[in-house]
Parts: C-alpha cells; structure tokens; sequence
C-alpha cells in the first residue's frame, strides 16, 4: 500500500517527519519498504500483513499514525444527504435486490444525475498517477480515489447501460459469460457472485465490472455501488479467474461493511464537485449482514501472562483507545474477577490476585481480525512497544536431548570425511525417467507430485542414486573429474497411498583415487576403493558382508555387489517375562554397491568411471547401536605373531571366501588373521588356474608358538585346502 | 712440493749450520713450506696427502728433520734443534686439525644443501571430505538450543493438508496459503490428500499430540515451495522449528531465547529488533531483525542501508493452535519460530545464490571443510 504523506495530514496532525513516520511504523507494525518523493509530496510504500486490510486507504492508515502518538484520528467529513423532493425522486429502492445475501452482506446504491465526464483535475491526477493509479475520467478517478482514502472499493455504472435500472446481487449461473473491463470475456460458476440487471451480469461483484456498462463520454447519469462481499469468496473468484484487482485485494482480505455508505456518499459528493450533476435522493443500503458489535475484553491478568511484564493503565486505554477499541475499564472483585476470567478471557488465579483490572472493549466494524483477549494484548504490546519488554531466559523443565541416531550420523559423517568424501545436500524431486532406471526393486509406487513446475522435478526420488549421478556429472562437466561425494537424505514412495520415507546414505566417487603428486603416482579409482570405503563404513556397525547381487540394474554385472549387515534382518523383542527374543523381521541385506553400467552413464553423459553405492540408514543406525553396546575389549596378546604364507594354485572361479573357510575349517583357535596378500593369473599358470597367495597370522593368548606347532597348523590348513578346493602349493 | 722441504735431506752440517742464530731461517723457511702446501687443501684426499707428507712416521718431513737435523746435530746445537722442532711439529699437527675440521663443516653443509626439504613444495595429503555448509548451520543451531534445553525432533515431508494448514490455524481459503505455493502428490482414489510440507511447524502439531507441556523442541528438517528456482528461490530449502510451550512461558522469555540465539550465532555484539508481524499460528506474531553485521548498524548494500537484516518469524503461540492439539489455552502459554537455515547460511558466509546449495560443486564444498 503506498501512502501520501500530506493526504494521511487530512485526518491526523502530524507532527513526525516522514522518516521517523517511517521508523515509528515499522516498529508498531506497519513495515515500511522504502520513502519516496512525488510530486503529490512524500510517499510512504507500505509493506502490509494480510490481516490488515483496515490499512489499505489512507483514512484507516492514519489511524496508526494517530495510535503511534495516542492520539485520535479526525472523523470524515460527509455533506448532508439530499432531500426527497418532488420531481426527482430516485426510484432505485424497489429496484435492488440481494438474491444471496450469503455472499453480499451489504450493498448500497445511489444515482448522481447529469454528470459531465471529463479529465480529473490536476491534483486528483497528481495523487492518482503518485500512487501508480492510471487517470482514466473523472468519474472513475473519484471511485478509485474514495477508495484509496476509505479503503473502500466502488464501482461506478452507466445507469443507461443498466437494463431496466434494476440490480440484482446473485450467484452466476453455470457457464454465464461477461466481458470484463479489461477486455476479456469470462466464463462464470456459480461459486462467483455477479451485479446483474434485467438482463444480464453487469460486474464481477467485488472483482471488476463489465465492459457494458462501462462509463465512456456519453454517460450522463451514474449508478453508484458501493457493497460488501464475503471475502473467501471473492478470494475464490479471484483465484478462479486469475484475475487480482485492488478491488479484490481489499474485498477478500475483510473490508469495513460499516465503511459502505459512508464511502458511496463521500464518493457521490465528490462526483457532483468534479462532474456536475446532481445527487438524487432516495439512496439504497441493502444491510442483511449486519451485526452487533463484538464485545472483547483485555484483561491485566491475561497480558501479564502472555507477555511477562506489565504496561501501565494509562498506556493501555490511550493505545485501545486511539485504535477504536472503546475501552472501558471495570474494577472487579477478587471473585468477579475470578469468575470472568475462568469464562472467558483465560487466566491464571495467581495473577488475578495482583491485577483485577479488565477492559471492556468494542470490536471495530474495521478490524474483523480483533475477535479475542489475545488479539487485543498484541495491539497494546505492538504500540508500547515490543522493545520495552525485558528480555529474560528460564531454566528447562526437561532435559535436552538429541535426535536418538545423532552419534550414530555423526560418527558416519566423520568417517566419510576422514575418507575424503564430501557431503552434498540435493533437492529430492528429480525426471520420473531416470528416477526409474535406478528405482530399488522393492519400489513399486513411486512418490509423484500432482502439480510440479517441471518435468525434471515431476517426482520424489525413490533413492538419493539420481541426485548422486547428477551431482557428479555437474562436477565432470566443469572440469572436477576427481570428485567423491556422500549424501544423507531420505528416499520416498508411495506403496499403496501411504507415504513411505526412509532414511538413506548415498556415495559417489569417481576419477582418481590418489592424484600424481612430488611423492606419489597416480591410481585410478577402482571398485576395491569403493568396497574398502564401505567397509570402514561398515565397521561401525558391526561390518559389512558382501555378496554378488542377483541381476543388476544401474550397476556393471561384474562390478558390484550387496552388502548386509548381522542384525539388519532381525529385531530384538522384550518379552513381559524378562527374557528376550531375536526374531526375523526381514533381509539383512542393506545396501548395494558398483560400478554405475555404461548404458546408464551414456544417458548421464558421464565419459569416466562412475562408483555408486546406497545403503539404508535406519537399519545402519541400529546396528550402530548394537555394536557399541556389545562392543568389549578383547586381550592383546602378550605372545608373539607368527606369520606363514601359502602360495595358492586354484581352479578359476574359487573366491577368498571358499579359501578362508576352508582354513577356518581346520579348527585352529591360533588363527588370528586370514589375509590374501598377491594374485597372480597368467601365463605360468596351468590353463584354468590361478595363483594366491595367502597369509594366515597365528598366535596364541598362553604362550609363545613353537616351530613345530606352527608347522603341524600349516599341515592342516593344506589338508582342509587340497580337500575342499583341491588346491595345492606352487612350486618355483 | 717445492724445493724447500730439500734442505731437510741434508745435515745441519752440510748445511753450515753451526749456530742457532744460523738455524732460525732453516726452520722459517720449512715452516713456509708448510703453510704453502696446507693452502692448497680442498678435500679430504689433498689432506691426507698434506699429513702423510709432512707427518709420515717413515718419510714425513718431520721424521727427516728429526733423522737429518736433530739426530746428527753437535750436542750445544742439539737443545735448539729439539725446541724449534716441537714447535713446528704443534703447529703443524694443529694446522692439521684445523683444516680437516674446516672440510668436514664443509662437507656437512653440503649433505645439507643437497638434503634439505623445499618447504614450498606440496605436501603429501590424504584427500579429505567435508561435511556440507547447511549441515554445519544446522548443528551451530542445535548447540545453541540444545544449551537451552531443547529437544531436537524429527517429521515426515510429506504431510497431510491437516497438519501442514489447518491444524496450524490456517483453513482452505486462508490468503496466507498464498504465500505458500505448496506440491501436491498423486494418491490412488479414496486415499487422504497429501502435500509436501511447506514448513517444519507441522511437526509442533505432531508433538503436542503426543506429549503434554512442558515442550521445549527444535525441528530441523527439509521444507517444499513450489517456486520456479532462481538466485533466492529453490523447490526445496530448510527449516529449524522451535517450540517451547509450558504453564508460565512469555513474550520476555521468547524475547530473551530469541536475543541469545541472534548472539550465539552471529556474534556477542549483535543486536536484536522484533518487529510486529503477522502469522496465522502465531499472537502475537514478530519478525526478528539482526542489526547489520556487515556495516555495523550504519547501512550498507547487504542491510539495503537499513542497518537491520530480517532474520526469521517467530511469536507466542496461537492459542487456536492449542485447541487442535488438546492443549488447555487457559493454562498453557508458549512461543515458535521458524529459522531459514539457508537464509542464515547466505548470510553468515556471504553467498549470493541459493542454488549454490544444490548444485553441490566440489569448489564450493572445499571451501567449507
Ligand atoms: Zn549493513
């Protein structure tokens, strides 16, 4: 809303410059975004809240002004209404009706007779054209200026345009259409409240009128509307038909109903000033919503405990007062007190003891939003001023707690940091496309947005893998090859209507693994970096197991892998007895892990290698927790290691597992470590074979191993090796 | 070497040396010889050579003036030839030391020089990750709540219209859902309508149904628009939500919260303004302002000369809220406040565009690790 400076001085005296008008505002309330210079003087543009439409004219605007100095605001001045002579009386009365007074609480009409239209003045263009308000005539500048004054919208009619001179206020029907001001023809419903007149619609009530009865030079008589609508459904017909007007701002936020007549004879005394003619008696105000004032009341009691400290009487009833709140201050009992406040204000028996005063007030008819003790506490606190209130900071009933998997995500952070990994944050609506081509197989409804702004964000992402590859292709693309990155986010679907999200981690690396440095060379990040980084991850909750996984879908068949965890499948239950039970819930698979297969790194048009993998995190979580809770210290031996190694021939196709077992088969409890140290394939080996070596750690928590121990242990390892792979020992 | 050391293969005698007087030159002139050779050393090999030379125990010029000078000297020579001799044997043997300290010094600075490390070069580092700018505005924001006794809980993004509108006060035709563009998702039919939350406060609803006061909580967590993406706009950004709720909560406690967060997180001489506001779930309702930490209140481009920077929206709790939750508005009173954690991290480090956030380069994300 912006704001002349010397029109606001009509109602109020105004002793502040525009630029402590402008500090002194925006502390109460009232933000004002920037001051101006204009030809019509000093402007103040006004940021307003949406339960302020009392301040959308500068009328009630200058009430603020006056409360800011507790002062009251000067009433408008209204010229006598005409009296019924004989000759000219205005047949309007039995000519308006309000078909659904659901809609229009109120609706007043007059006539002005023989006017002249023409160009406005100079100084109405001046204040119009000041606050961005095309001049149009001077018949419809005296409407919009009204309502930049009032705050109150009008609408003026061609009265010979208007079929029969008769006015119905109803729904539209279904399909009616109407040319609007504008230009456009409009389609209504019957959610819509239009002015009709015998024939036809005639205006959108609230929002903007027809093109037919449009004033133009050859008007002579006026019909002069000036009506109240129900705001939800102006702000639906608003909506409905994309079509905001200051009209409809001010309509659908709440105007004055009180303000109606006032404002259509302000706006017919103007008229006849700028263009002749004459009011004809006889006006119509058609008043079916019209109520009673609201009775508030303000309590000292319930301020003190909303606000925690206190404003001096004085204070209270001149703000009240100079908003219009009419307050009236009422000494009760103790017990009066008592039982006025449990009813209907609300406080607390101790502050009643200390502050028996109460407030009667008077809602009104401007601020529709004022409807309880508590409203009527913000309009005092606003205009004491919130920077008299003394900060203060109590103690906590309860204690402070973080979310129960916060050590956990912190600990994983850390070690994927410490890895070299950086974490990104991504926007979880992606293409519904590529969001399938790395959708979990258990993912059948997927997560859709009804309206989305566009394509590339038409869905939510069934796994962070999407975001992952795109985060990396913007990094490749713009010359960061070597890039490793993690995400902790959530993944979402929709199995049959109900939402479903779970939390998840998501890797990416890709380019080099270690960059060619003074002291080192270069090496290429390979899927053993990827299965090395879990795995550290892993060990916080107790290590991964991996194994291959059963058809792959973004990942390289030859390159991948699941990974689960031990108590990922299972979930310990307490029962009443004591005792307690591990029962199955469920895989214990948690995740998978590859290389990201051409056909879909071509759609990303990534031109390196890509390693991706994702885990759940809810089940990563709670075996976190279960491994720091089992976690005990385990003695470190006070005997020396012995290491033998076993240089391996193996048929192709024979995994580490398959060897581990075989030695772990041999029932050593000496066994301390099972490494594989080198492979070898190639042209030294038999056709179809292949070469490991193999390092078995022995060592035993009681003494120091002899030779001959050491020797029988590798004697049986051989044995279980030869037996259950038929492997045997290269020779050379 | 020169011909000096010759007269110390002739007798004192063939040398016609008879007195002492006669025998100072002889010596002078060897003791010159010496010094002549000595400053030709350069390395170890010319050393060895000087001291074989001259203190050889077979041939050494020393051994010579002993067997050719002093041995066959007459006896009132003898004492003289003894005392001149010693002299220059101490002064050579110094000399000599001298000099191979001087070489091994040398020798040293030169392992040194070729040793030394260039500092200047790059060091052998470990790639190391970091962890993302929002994520460590988010954990700034717990620690100083946490210090308060809050309670950090969590909630669904995908919420109904119930919890994220109307439980919050705010009904179907409110005009403040103007201001909240909100993405709808597609449900089979019959099934309840769902949204993506458009502010972490759904979650305030979710929590007082299901605990009574005392409350004291933040909400950190990911919050919809359905705004087309731009410089300050994004489909998605983030939200701590607080919430303190319990039976002698005010507007100065709220206003003492409020002061000590701005400090915490901006700084001991920051200041604190609220500004009356309005919000459908909050009575009353403030904005909170941060005097400018770039200019220092005096105005400048960041605080558009205002010498203040809007912060966030907080205030007392509605009591309409309390009547969805089953919360009696006669005894209970409390405050929220909504913290933009992308607003607060654009200001804290100076970031001019949102998307920055998202696109997630790896240039942008080093600078914070
Ligand atoms: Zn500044």
């Amino acid at each position: 809303m912006k704001v002349l400076y010397q029109w606001l001085a009509e109602f109020v005296d105004l002793t502040l410059t525009p630029e402590e008008l402008r500090d002194r505002l925006s502390a109460a309330g009232i933000a004002i975004e920037a001051l101006a210079d204009t030809p019509a003087g000093p402007l103040l543009d006004a940021e307003l809240t949406i339960n302020r439409p009392d301040c959308l004219g500068h009328y009630g605007f200058a009430r603020e002004v006056a409360a800011l100095e507790r002062r009251l605001l000067r009433p408008i001045k209204l010229a006598p209404e005409p009296r019924a002579t004989a000759g000219a009386p205005s047949d309007l009365s039995a000519r308006v009706e309000i078909d659904s007074p659901e809609l229009c609480g109120r609706y007043t009409a007059r006539i002005v007779k023989g006017v002249k239209v023409q160009p406005s003045p100079p100084w109405l263009r001046q204040r119009l054209e000041a606050l961005g308000q095309a001049s149009i005539n001077n018949i419809v500048d005296a409407t919009n200026y009204v309502m930049l004054e009032l705050g109150q919208p009008l609408h003026a009619f061609d009265l010979a345009r208007v079929v029969d001179r008769r006015i119905v206020v109803r729904r539209a029907r279904a399909g009616e259409k109407m040319r609007t001001l504008d230009g456009l023809e409009r389609v209504l419903s019957p959610e819509m409240c239009v002015i009709a007149d015998a024939a036809h619609a005639v205006a959108i009530a609230g929002v903007m009128g027809g093109a037919e009865s449009e004033i133009s030079s050859a008007t002579q008589d006026v019909l002069l509307e000036s009506a109240w609508f129900e705001p939800i459904s102006i702000r639906r017909t608003s909506k409905h038909l994309n079509l905001r007007t200051e009209a409809s701002v001010r309509f659908e936020r709440g105007a004055d109903p009180e303000m109606a007549d006032a404002a259509s004879r302000r706006c017919a005394a103007l008229l006849v000033e700028l263009a002749g003619g004459e009011i004809l008696p006889g006006a119509v105000d058609l008043y079916p919503g019209h109520r009673e004032p609201e009775r508030l009341a303000l309590s000292r009691a319930g301020f003190l405990r909303v606000m925690g400290a206190d404003v001096p009487d004085g204070e209270i009833e001149a703000i009240l007062n100079a908003l219009g709140f009419l307050p009236l201050r009422l000494e009760l009992t103790a017990h009066e007190l008592t039982v006025a406040l449990t009813a209907n204000i609300g406080a607390t028996p101790e502050f009643a003891r200390h502050s028996r005063a109460v407030w009667a007030c008077t809602q009104p008819s401007w601020r529709q939003d004022v409807t309880r003790e508590v409203d009527l506490i913000e309009e005092v606190a606003r205009h004491f001023g919130l920077d008299k209130f003394p900060p203060r900071l109590h103690g906590s009933r309860q204690p402070a707690a973080r979310l129960p998997h916060a050590e956990a995500e912190d600990r994983l952070r850390g070690r994927l940091i410490g890895l070299g990994y950086h974490e990104i944050v991504s926007i979880p609506l992606v293409n519904a496309e590529e969001d399938a081509l790395f959708r979990p197989s258990d993912v059948i409804d997927p997560a859709v947005i009804t309206n989305p702004l566009a394509a590339d964000a038409s869905l939510l992402r069934s796994t962070g893998l999407v975001s992952m590859a795109h985060a990396l292709a913007w990094n490749i693309n713009r010359g960061q090859r070597n890039v490793r990155l993690f995400e902790i986010g959530r993944a979402y679907s929709m199995p049959d209507g109900a939402p479903l999200e779970r939390r998840i981690i998501t890797m990416g690396a890709t380019g080099l693994a270690r960059e060619k440095g003074v002291a080192e060379s270069a090496r290429e990040y390979e899927f053993a970096d990827l299965k090395g980084d879990l795995d550290q991850i892993g060990q916080l909750a107790g290590g991964f197991t991996w194994r291959e996984i059963e058809r792959s879908s973004w990942q390289h068949a030859a390159q991948a892998g699941r990974v689960s965890l031990p108590n990922a499948g299972t979930r310990r239950i307490d029962l009443p007895d004591g005792n307690r039970v591990v029962r199955t819930v469920g895989t214990n698979v948690v995740g998978e892990a590859g290389k990201l297969a051409q056909r879909v790194a071509d759609q990303f048009k990534l031109r390196q290698d890509v390693f991706l993998a994702e885990f759940d995190l809810d089940r990563f979580y709670s075996d976190y927790q279960q491994a720091r809770a089992t976690r005990r210290y385990q003695p470190i031996s006070r005997f020396p290691a012995v290491e033998r190694d076993f240089a391996l021939v193996l048929s192709d196709g024979t995994t580490f597992a398959a060897v581990r077992e075989a030695i772990q088969s041999a029932g050593i409890p000496e066994i301390a470590a099972i490494e594989a140290v080198d492979l070898y394939r190639g042209k030294q080996m038999p056709p179809g074979k292949f070469s490991l070596l193999v390092r078995v750690t022995f060592q035993s928590q009681h003494a120091t191993l002899t030779e001959a121990q050491v020797n029988d242990f590798s004697a049986r390892i051989l044995e279980k090796l030869a037996q259950q792979l038929d492997a045997s020992l290269r020779t050379s | 070497m020169t011909d000096a050391t010759d007269i110390t293969r002739q007798t004192l005698a063939a040398l016609g040396v008879s007195t002492a007087a006669d025998l100072a030159p002889h010596f002078a002139a060897v003791r010159a010889e010496f010094e002549r050779d000595a400053a030709t050393i350069t390395d170890d090999a010319t050393w060895k050579s000087l001291r074989d030379l001259w203190m050889g125990r077979k041939s050494g010029v020393l051994t010579r003036i002993t067997d050719n000078w002093l041995k066959p000297s007459p006896p009132e020579l003898k004492r003289v030839v003894g005392q001149e001799l010693n002299q220059l044997r101490a002064h050579v043997e110094q000399r000599l030391d001298a000099l191979q300290q001087t070489l091994a010094a040398a020798a040293e600075s030169q392992t040194l020089a070729r040793d030394r490390v260039d500092l200047s070069l790059p060091s052998v580092q470990r790639p190391l990750g970091s962890p993302h700018l929002l994520r460590q505005t988010f954990a700034e924001i717990e620690r100083i709540f946490l210090s308060l006794g809050f309670r950090v809980v969590e909630g669904p993004e995908i919420e109904t219209p119930y919890y994220n509108f109307e439980a919050l006060n705010i009904p179907e035709h409110h005009p403040a859902r103007d201001t909240m563009d909100t993405f709808y998702l597609a449900m089979p039919p019959g099934a309840e309508p769902r949204l993506l939350r458009t502010h972490t406060s759904p979650v305030q609803v979710h929590t007082m149904e299901s605990q009574q006061p005392p409350v004291r909580i933040i909400v950190p967590g990911k919050v919809y628009r359905r705004d087309n993406p731009d410089a300050t706009h994004s489909y998605a950004f983030h939200q701590v939500e607080g919430l303190a709720v319990d039976t002698d909560v005010t507007f100065c406690e709220f206003k003492g919260t409020v002061e000590h967060f701005v400090r915490e997180f901006l700084g001991p001489t920051i200041k604190t303004r609220l500004r009356p506001s309005y919000f459908p779930f909050t009575e009353p309702s403030v904005e909170v302002d941060a005097s400018c930490f770039a200019c220092g209140g005096s105005g400048c481009r960041l605080c558009k000369n205002s010498g203040w920077i809007e912060l966030f929206g907080a205030g007392m709790v509605d009591p309409a809220v309390y009547g969805f939750v089953n919360y009696d508005p006669e005894r209970v009173s409390g405050y929220a406040f909504g913290l933009g954690v992308d607003r607060l991290s654009q200001l804290k480090y100076g970031i001019d565009d949102v998307q920055l956030f998202f696109q997630n380069d790896v240039r942008f994300l080093r600078q914070f690790s």
